[in-house]
């Protein structure tokens, strides 16, 4: 049976398929979170990075705004489609790609999940999943 | 004890030079920062062998541009070195010239800014961080995303906004300089092309190629080289600063440039109402609204009405991008932050013709850049 891998493994899972959570950092010096993870040193206090630890964030938080692209040269995806800045409920600010291709029922404030979409197959056959932003049902 | 840049000997922008900003073309990039020197050397009526060091602001060009350049205008062996800073790359390099003469390390220094459109590696590329968008966030997206907060936030629509590009075009059309020379009506800007969000190809800099030169010099250098004084415009406040940890989502280019222009107008001993010229960062439209806001010429919000009230023309009460700005003068890269110094300085002195705002003493040259860096300098007449 094919396996599924993430397209940047180093940032989520690729299970579950609906609403992963995020791969982060938190500094135990100061309790500074931060996404993407990295193992160089605290942006917030400048500790080492043994007292950085990896956390996994809940993909879930506000939509604090988002923009179509029109216009775009690399060839990875195809215009147009929308960008979110979402602010995690548990505290960094992320740019992720939006499920729907244009803003079309989008606003500001809205609560957002995350989503793995299919984004083809490696050379092996495996399926590859990208983590995506999508607007959340109400009450969730 | 730490000094400011009033605490140390006066310091003077005393020559400018520009090479028209323009499309790529077959100019070699040494033709380009010529003609900016000499028409900067013919402004101050100094010789080349006067200027005592020189920094070339380049970002695109590559390893070791000075000399390669330089030498033709006669090999002194004067200290040269490239400064390369983003976005702000020219504006560093004046930082360097001005700290150079205001620290009494030479009487004469040159700051000039070239570049040529090109291939180029960006170290952020390299930190081995990826995040989840990569190259489907280039900057007309991260200012998309501002341009559509900023929008919902204070009710404003996206014909207010792409207004700073009609603004700016209009300065734009009577800069010689200016890549872009042609007035355009609103309803040209809102055309499009679309590019990302609300923002049109017209609310979006054209980055081309160009040169400027800014020659500053001493008391003793305008008295000994019979400089003359009164086209003299002093610089009362050179600060740099770079990006802190700003929780959530708050808007980081906005909040370095306040912290950066407020720390200026402190060392400066002025405020935001002194301000009669401003060149700033307008790369994108929504920028110049939300940098106006970040220097204190208005509340949150009310950057909009202003420019739709004309307050920002030149003729109003602050003239803004009276070059044309980024939008319309053009974003080479490296030239960029000089190039507002020379059109603070042109401005200062009277000598900007058609679009010389009335009275002039007091101006602000605002770049940020990649990293994310921010550079402002406060030039003022007669100080």
């Amino acid at each position: 049976m094919p396996i599924r891998t993430a397209i940047h493994p180093e940032l989520y899972s690729p299970d579950p398929a609906d609403n992963p959570s995020l791969s982060g950092g938190k500094c135990r010096a100061c309790g500074y979170v931060f996404f993407p993870p990295q193992r160089y040193g605290c942006e917030s206090c400048g500790a080492l990075p043994e007292k950085l630890d990896a956390v996994q964030l809940a993909g879930r938080g506000t939509l604090h705004s988002y923009a179509t692209v029109h216009l775009h040269m690399g060839k990875d995806i195809e215009a147009p489609f929308t960008i979110g800045l979402i602010v995690l409920d548990d505290g960094p600010a992320i740019r992720s790609t939006l499920t729907s291709r244009t803003d079309a029922g989008l606003a500001i404030g809205d609560r957002m999940k995350s989503v793995l979409v299919a984004a083809g197959t490696d050379q092996a056959g495996n399926e590859m999943v990208e983590l995506r932003f999508a607007k959340a049902e109400a009450g969730k | 004890m730490k000094k400011k840049l009033l605490d140390m000997r006066p310091i003077y922008v005393v020559g400018i030079g520009l090479h028209r900003y323009q499309r790529l073309s077959e100019t070699p990039y040494v033709t380009l920062g010529l003609t900016a020197v000499r028409e900067a050397l013919a402004d101050a009526a100094l010789e080349w062998r006067s200027v005592e060091s020189a920094y070339t602001g380049t970002a695109l060009i590559g390893m070791a541009a000075s000399r390669p350049m330089l030498r033709h205008l006669g090999a002194t062996g004067i200290p040269m070195a490239q400064v390369e800073n983003a976005s702000a790359s020219g504006s560093t390099a004046f930082r360097q010239a001005c700290i150079d003469v205001a620290g009494g390390l030479t009487d004469v220094s040159l700051a000039l800014g070239v570049d040529k459109p090109g291939p180029v590696a960006m170290a952020p590329g390299k930190t081995r961080m990826r995040d989840l968008v990569g190259s489907r966030v280039v900057p007309f997206t991260h200012f998309a995303l501002l341009t559509q907060e900023y929008m919902t936030r204070y009710g404003v629509s996206a014909e207010q906004i792409a207004l700073v590009a009609v603004k700016n075009n209009r300065n734009g059309a009577n800069n010689p300089y200016a890549q872009r020379q042609k007035a355009v009506t609103l309803e040209e800007v809102m055309a499009g092309p679309a590019i990302s969000g609300a923002l049109t190809r017209l609310q979006c800099c054209p980055v081309g190629e160009g040169a400027a030169a800014v020659i500053v010099a001493s008391d003793d250098a305008i008295a000994q080289l019979g400089i003359e004084r009164k086209r003299a415009v002093r610089v009362i406040a050179s600060v740099t600063k770079t990006e802190q940890v700003y929780r959530g989502a708050k808007n980081f280019d906005a909040e370095l440039t306040r912290e950066t222009v407020q720390q200026a107008f402190n060392e400066a001993g002025i405020g935001p109402g002194d301000l009669d010229v401003i060149e700033l960062h307008d790369a994108f439209t929504i920028e110049e609204l939300l940098y106006v806001e970040a220097m204190g010429l208005c509340a949150p919000g009310k950057a909009a009405g202003a420019i739709a009230a004309g307050e920002f023309d030149v003729g109003g009460r602050c003239a803004v991008s009276a070059s044309g700005g980024l939008l319309a003068m053009g974003h080479p890269i490296g030239p960029t932050g000089a190039g507002q110094i020379a059109e603070i300085t042109r401005q200062l002195r009277g000598e900007a013709g058609v679009r010389q705002q009335p009275i002039a003493k007091t101006g602000v040259a605002h770049m940020v850049g990649v990293g994310a860096v921010c550079v402002a300098h406060i030039l003022q007449k007669g100080a």
